[in-house]
C-alpha cells in the first residue's frame, strides 16, 4: 500500500515501538487532568474546603480501629503466609496455620458488642472455613496454595 | 448431538449450588455478583470449562437476581442494579406486602433473565458474524467506542474518560509482547520489579483486589454495621397471585428489552439499565403518580431489566470478547484461565461450549426462580448473616483466587493488596471503577489495534476512511461523547435553577 505523507502521517520506529502508545496514553492522562482542573476545579477546591472545615470541627469521620486494623491485619497475614508456607513447601500449611488466627483476629476486629455466643461463632468460623477451604482446594482439587 | 454428554449431574449441581450462593452474595448488602465470583473463581481452578462454566454463569444470575432482597425489605439495594426496585418495594413492605413485592420481583426476574438469554441466543452469533471482518482499525475504534459509552454514563464524564486511559496506562505496564508483534521492551516501570511486572499485572488479581478487598476496607471504614431484619412487617397485607402481572406484559417485555439493550452496550453497568426502564414504566403508566408509592408496576420494570441484563451483558462478551459489565470481566478471566480466546471466533470454534453456557444460563434462571419463590421467607434471612463472620472468610478466599491463579505466585496476593487499597483511595477522589476496568482489560489490546494499523498504513487518517463501518462507529462515538455532555449541560442547569429558588 501506498504511503501517506503530510500532516497525518505517522512512522514508528520499531526499536522504540513499545514507548509510542504510552506516551500517547500520558498526553491524554494529562489532558484529562488539566480539562477536570479546568471544569470542575472550583468543585473540587470547594470540596476540599469543606472537608478540612469538618475535619477541623470533628476529626478525621471514619472508624480508625477497624480501618487501619484491617491493612495491619491483611498485610501481616499475607507476610506470615509466606513465611511459614516457606518452613513447609507445598503442603498449603502456610495458608491453613495462618489463616486460622487471622480470621479469628478478623472477626474480633469487626464484632460489635461481644458476647460468649459470638465469640463461640468466631472461633468455630475461624477453625471450620480455613479448614474446609484447605481441604476441598489443597486436598481434593491439588490447587496450589501458600 | 455432543453437547448431551457435557450436561451431566455434576453441571446442573453446579449451577443450582452457583444460583444459591449468587442470591446470598447479592442479598447481602455490599456484597455484589462481580465479588460473587471473583471469590468463588478458585473453585474453577479444579473443574473443567463446562463445569467451570455452569457454577460461574449460576452464581452471575443468582448474584444479579439476590439484590432485591435488601431492596424490598430493607429499602437497600443489595447490587446498584437493584437500586430502583427499592422505590416501590420497600413501600409494599412498609404496608405488610413484602412477600407480595418479593414474588413479583422475582417473577420480573425471570422473565427478563429469559428474555436476555433468548436475545443473546438469537443475536449473538449474528454480531460475531459481522464481527469477524473487522480490521485492526474497526477493533480499535470499538474499545474506543466501549470507553466513550461507560465514561459517559459516569457521575462526571471527564473523570471517567480519566478513570478510563488510568486503566489503559496499567495495561501498558510489563513488556510490549513479542508474541503481538511488539519488540519485547519493557516500560512504565522501575528495574528492581521487572522479574514481577514482566507480562504486567495479571487481570484476576486485580479484580479480585478492587472488588473484595476494596469492597472490605470501605465496610471496615464504615465500622462494619450490621443491617436489621426485626422492624420489617414481612407479610400483614395482600398476599401475591400472578394476577398481579395482569396488563403488565408490554412493561414486562419493555423493561427486559431495555435491560438487555443496555447490558449490550459494552462496559455499562446494571444501575444504568434499571433506572432507564423505571422511567420508562412511568412515562408510559397509566397511573404514573403511584409510582414511587408501592405499586408493583414499579418492582416489575426495575426486576425483569436487571436480569435483561446477564444475557445482553453476555452478548459483547462472546462475539466481541468485550465485557458487557465488571462481572462479565471476571468471566474473561475464567476464560483466559482455560485457554480459551473469546471474540467473533468464540462461538463458531466452541459450538458446544456456547450450547452449554445457554443451556447453563436458562438452567440457572429457572433455579432462581424456584429457589427464590418457595424459599424466599428463609433465603431473606441472609440479609441478617453477622459481616463479622463473612468478611473474613471472604478475604481468604481472594488470598487463595490470587495466588493459585498462576500456579504459585505470591506477587499477585501483593497485587490484590495493591489494587484493593488503590480502589478504596481511589473512590475517594472519585476514581470510577468500571471504566478503570474495561481500559485495563483492553488496553493491552487497544495497544497493538492502534500501532499496527499505524505501521502498517502510516497515518492517522486510516481511522476515518478504512470502511463504512469505521465511519458508522466514529458517528456511535460522537453521538455518546455528545449525549454525555448534553446530560452533563442539563444537570448543571438543573442544579443552578434549584439553588436559585
Amino acid at each position: 500500500m501506498e504511503q501517506e505523507t503530510g500532516l497525518f502521517s505517522v512512522s514508528i520506529d520499531f526499536s522504540q515501538s513499545h514507548l509510542f502508545f504510552p506516551h500517547i496514553i500520558h498526553w491524554v492522562l494529562f489532558l484529562l487532568a488539566l480539562s477536570i482542573v479546568l471544569v470542575h476545579g472550583r468543585e473540587i477546591v470547594r470540596h476540599v474546603q469543606g472537608w478540612s472545615e469538618s475535619y477541623r470541627e470533628h476529626g478525621l469521620d471514619y472508624d480508625r480501629l477497624r480501618l487501619l486494623g484491617t491493612l495491619v491485619l491483611v498485610v501481616a497475614y499475607f507476610l506470615l503466609m509466606n513465611w511459614v508456607g516457606q518452613l513447609f513447601p507445598n503442603t498449603g500449611m502456610g495458608f491453613l496455620l495462618v489463616s486460622i488466627p487471622f480470621m479469628a483476629l478478623m472477626s474480633l476486629l469487626y464484632v460489635h458488642d461481644l458476647n460468649r455466643r459470638k465469640l463461640v461463632a468466631i472461633l468455630a468460623n475461624a477453625i471450620i472455613a480455613p479448614l474446609l477451604a484447605w481441604y476441598v482446594l489443597a486436598q481434593l482439587f491439588f490447587i496450589t496454595l501458600p | 448431538m455432543e453437547i448431551f454428554s457435557y450436561l451431566s449431574p455434576m453441571f446442573f449441581a453446579l449451577t443450582a449450588f452457583g444460583v444459591m450462593v449468587g442470591i446470598v452474595f447479592g442479598a447481602i448488602p455490599g456484597m455484589t455478583a462481580t465479588m460473587a465470583l471473583a471469590v468463588c473463581l478458585p473453585m474453577t481452578y479444579g473443574l473443567d470449562l463446562t463445569n467451570g462454566l455452569a457454577l460461574l454463569l449460576g452464581l452471575y444470575v443468582g448474584g444479579i437476581s439476590g439484590g432485591l432482597v435488601p431492596a424490598i425489605l430493607l429499602n437497600i439495594p443489595g447490587t446498584p442494579s437493584s437500586i430502583t426496585t427499592t422505590f416501590d418495594g420497600y413501600p409494599m413492605t412498609q404496608k405488610g406486602q413484602g412477600e407480595r413485592a418479593l414474588k413479583t420481583g422475582i417473577t420480573a426476574s425471570l422473565f427478563g433473565g429469559l428474555f436476555s438469554a433468548a436475545v443473546l441466543f438469537l443475536f449473538a452469533p449474528t454480531l460475531a458474524d459481522v464481527a469477524i471482518k473487522f480490521s485492526y482499525i474497526e477493533k480499535f475504534l470499538i474499545i474506543l467506542f466501549a470507553l466513550t459509552v461507560i465514561a459517559s454514563l459516569s457521575q462526571r464524564l471527564l473523570v471517567g474518560l480519566f478513570s478510563g486511559a488510568l486503566g489503559i496506562w496499567f495495561a501498558l505496564i510489563g513488556t510490549y509482547d513479542i508474541s503481538v508483534g511488539g519488540n519485547g521492551e519493557y516500560r512504565l516501570m522501575p528495574e528492581f520489579l521487572t522479574d514481577y511486572l514482566e507480562s504486567g499485572f495479571s487481570l484476576l488479581p486485580v479484580l479480585i483486589g478492587m472488588f473484595g478487598l476494596g469492597t472490605i476496607l470501605q465496610e471496615a471504614e464504615r465500622g462494619v454495621h450490621e443491617e436489621s431484619l426485626d422492624s420489617v412487617k414481612y407479610q400483614k397485607g395482600a398476599t401475591f397471585s400472578f394476577s398481579i402481572f395482569k396488563g403488565q406484559f408490554v412493561n414486562l417485555t419493555r423493561s427486559g428489552a431495555i435491560g438487555t439493550f443496555v447490558g449490550m452496550l459494552p462496559g455499562v453497568g446494571g444501575s444504568a439499565a434499571s433506572v432507564l426502564s423505571y422511567t420508562q414504566a412511568k412515562n408510559f403508566s397509566k397511573d404514573p403518580d403511584k409510582l414511587g408509592t408501592g405499586a408493583p408496576e414499579g418492582v416489575i420494570a426495575s426486576e425483569s431489566a436487571n436480569n435483561g441484563l446477564t444475557g445482553g451483558a453476555l452478548i459483547p462478551l462472546l462475539s466481541l470478547g468485550i465485557p458487557g459489565d465488571s462481572t462479565t470481566a471476571v468471566l474473561i478471566g475464567a476464560f483466559t484461565l482455560q485457554g480459551i480466546q473469546l471474540g467473533p471466533l468464540f462461538i463458531g470454534e466452541n459450538l458446544d461450549t456456547w450450547n452449554v453456557m445457554m443451556v447453563s444460563l436458562i438452567f440457572a434462571n429457572l433455579v432462581m426462580f424456584l429457589v427464590m419463590f418457595f424459599a424466599i421467607r428463609h433465603i431473606a434471612k441472609v440479609v441478617t448473616v453477622p459481616k463479622y463472620l463473612l468478611y473474613p472468610g471472604i478475604l481468604m478466599m481472594c488470598v487463595v483466587g490470587a495466588y493459585a491463579i498462576n500456579y504459585g505466585v505470591m506477587f499477585d496476593v501483593w497485587t490484590l493488596l495493591i489494587f484493593g487499597v488503590f480502589t478504596w483511595l481511589g473512590q475517594k477522589v472519585g476514581l470510577e471503577v468500571a471504566p478503570f476496568i474495561i481500559g485495563f482489560i483492553l488496553g493491552g489490546q487497544a495497544e497493538v489495534y492502534f500501532v499496527k494499523s499505524l505501521e502498517s498504513f502510516g497515518t492517522l487518517t486510516i481511522f476515518f476512511t478504512k470502511s463504512p463501518i469505521a465511519v458508522f462507529l466514529w458517528v456511535l462515538i460522537a453521538i455518546s461523547v455528545a449525549y454525555s455532555v448534553h446530560h452533563t449541560i442539563r444537570a448543571v442547569k438543573r442544579k443552578k435553577a434549584g439553588n436559585g429558588s
